[in-house]
């Protein structure tokens, strides 16, 4: 489906100082894949979204969509901010469809889809409310259905839940879960939460900053549908303690 | 009921602070032509009323033609300003310089060079009220997050899409901020213009009833001023409630419960 060869990515700052973001980064994610990507602040996690929502170009290497080279926002992607980022002045409806109507790819039904998919969403009764009326949980479900409504392949999520209490958080893992079993996109996941990384994902890629690279990727081999009981199988743990290794290894490793 | 509680304090305290005004004058003996009792400003504005009435319609012509003016220009240069680095750099020095050079000696000039009527009134009304406007514009149209400008490109916006359908709905609520500011000024622009050269207007009304020292008079059009700004300022705050109710925070209902 999207497939990263050989990214690199330096950002010139605001002093002229060169950053490098991102070094040498070799992904591959599948057709309806759910690919979580963990790491600490700074290691280019974000960046490698906004690289495959051709949202920025890379300097070198280059980022394929089903083979074709990515260079400006396409179709096929929908991205989800940590933020909610709706429109303060258009109510839950217009918010859901706004991509659509702004890329002007509104059908008859679109409004009909909206409303039922709001409604999987648990946010029946609440189409006609403006942002500023809902919880942040609810604004970021929110964010998620008109992410949705696009039908996008590939679904980019920028730390979604970063925002919101422990509790929101998992409920709202659970409900992306049962969004993503009824359409099988591949799922690109930021998050700094490793749970949740383990919870959510098929596989989970493991970065380490400055420059941002890839130290390991970890197959979950949990059955779904997934939940928080499994969370004490040996299976959970083994992958939790490996990413967690990666990541504070090599802090502790640093700071040696 | 509740509106008239919170506006309460308010008009206690305007009442009293007149009836301090007229008992300190009576108290002290303060001669009518150096402070007049709010009573005398009454009587004397009801004794030629109808022609108070003209020049007030003729200042409030004026500006509103002049505030008019302010929006029409102030938005469109906003949006030019807040698409371009470039253009920013240009203008923006230009507009400063037209808010520093003062609008009373401006005035003649201008009288002078397009005619004693209403247009040079409507132009200085215009230069003292569109500059605050400009600034809160362009102000809210940067002020988008840049979560919300990604959004839209990544939906690929293009620019005038972007400027049209997101930047400029986000600046509304700054846009009315500077409209309040530019329907107070359009007020002191209008009476600076018609102190300079008219024959009409609360302006002109104040300084002919100084030449004749009758001061209860010109504070009948001080106050009737007054009244003009906060008629205004209230009437565009109301038009924010009506368009744009997500944009004035007045209708906040509370949350429901996550």
């Amino acid at each position: 489906m999207i497939r990263f060869e050989g990214i690199s990515k330096t950002f010139r700052g605001r002093d002229g100082a060169a950053v490098e973001a991102l070094r040498d980064i070799a992904l591959e994610v599948k057709e309806g894949e759910f690919v979580a990507i963990v790491g600490a602040s700074g290691c280019g996690k974000s960046t490698l979204l906004r690289l495959a929502a051709g949202l920025v170009p890379p300097t070198g290497g280059a980022t394929l969509i089903d083979g074709a080279r990515v260079t400006t926002p396409r179709a096929e992607t929908a991205m989800v901010f940590q933020a909610a980022t709706l429109l303060p002045w258009a109510d839950v409806l217009r918010n859901v469809t706004f991509p659509l109507r702004l890329m002007g790819r509104t059908a008859p039904d679109t409004e009909d889809r909206a409303r039922a998919l709001l409604a999987t969403a648990g946010l029946t009764g609440f189409e006609s409310k403006l942002p500023r009326e809902l919880s942040g949980g609810m604004q970021q479900r929110v964010a998620i259905c008109r992410a949705l409504l696009q039908e996008p392949r590939l679904l980019l999520m920028d730390e979604p839940f970063g925002a919101l209490d422990a509790l929101t958080r998992e409920e709202m893992s659970i409900e992306l879960l049962r969004l993503w079993a009824a359409r099988r996109m591949a799922v690109l996941f930021v998050t700094h939460s490793i749970p949740e990384a383990v919870l959510l994902a098929d596989r989970v890629v493991v970065m380490s900053p400055r420059p941002g690279r890839i130290v390991d990727v970890v197959q979950v081999d949990l059955p779904r549908p997934r939940s928080f009981d499994q969370e004490g199988t040996a299976e959970f743990q083994r992958c939790a303690r490996r990413i967690r290794d990666h990541i504070f290894g090599e802090r502790a490793a640093r700071a040696a | 009921m509740a509106r008239f509680k919170a506006g309460l304090p308010a008009w206690i305290a305007v009442i009293g602070l007149f009836i301090a005004w007229e008992a300190g004058v009576r108290f002290f003996g303060i001669r009518e032509f150096i402070l007049p009792t709010p009573s005398a400003i009454w009587t004397a504005t009801i004794a030629v009323w109808p022609m108070v009435l003209d020049h007030t319609m003729s200042t409030l012509m004026t500006v509103l033609l002049g505030f008019a003016a302010s929006v029409l220009v102030s938005l469109p240069l906003a949006m030019l300003i807040a698409s371009s680095r470039a253009i920013s750099a240009a203008i923006y020095p230009l507009l400063v310089v037209t808010q520093s050079i003062p609008k009373v000696a401006l005035a003649p000039i201008l009288i002078v060079a397009l005619g004693a009527n209403e247009l040079p009134r409507v132009i200085v009304t215009f230069l003292v009220a569109f500059f605050p406007l400009v600034v809160a514009s362009v102000a809210g149209l940067m002020a988008t997050p840049p979560e919300l400008i990604e959004l839209g490109r990544a939906c690929r916006a293009g620019r005038i899409q972007e400027l049209l359908r997101i930047r400029l709905p986000f600046a509304v609520p700054f846009v009315f901020g500077g409209l309040k500011v530019a329907a107070a000024l359009s007020v002191v622009g209008a009476v600076v213009a018609e102190f300079v050269g008219a024959d009409a207007g609360l302006g002109y009304l104040i300084q002919t009833s100084m030449a004749f020292f009758r001061t209860p008079l010109a504070f009948s059009a001080v106050v009737i001023l007054a009244i003009m700004g906060i008629v205004l300022f209230q009437a565009v705050s109301i038009a924010e409630r009506i368009l744009f109710p997500w944009s004035s925070g007045a209708e906040t209902s509370a949350p429901p419960a996550a």
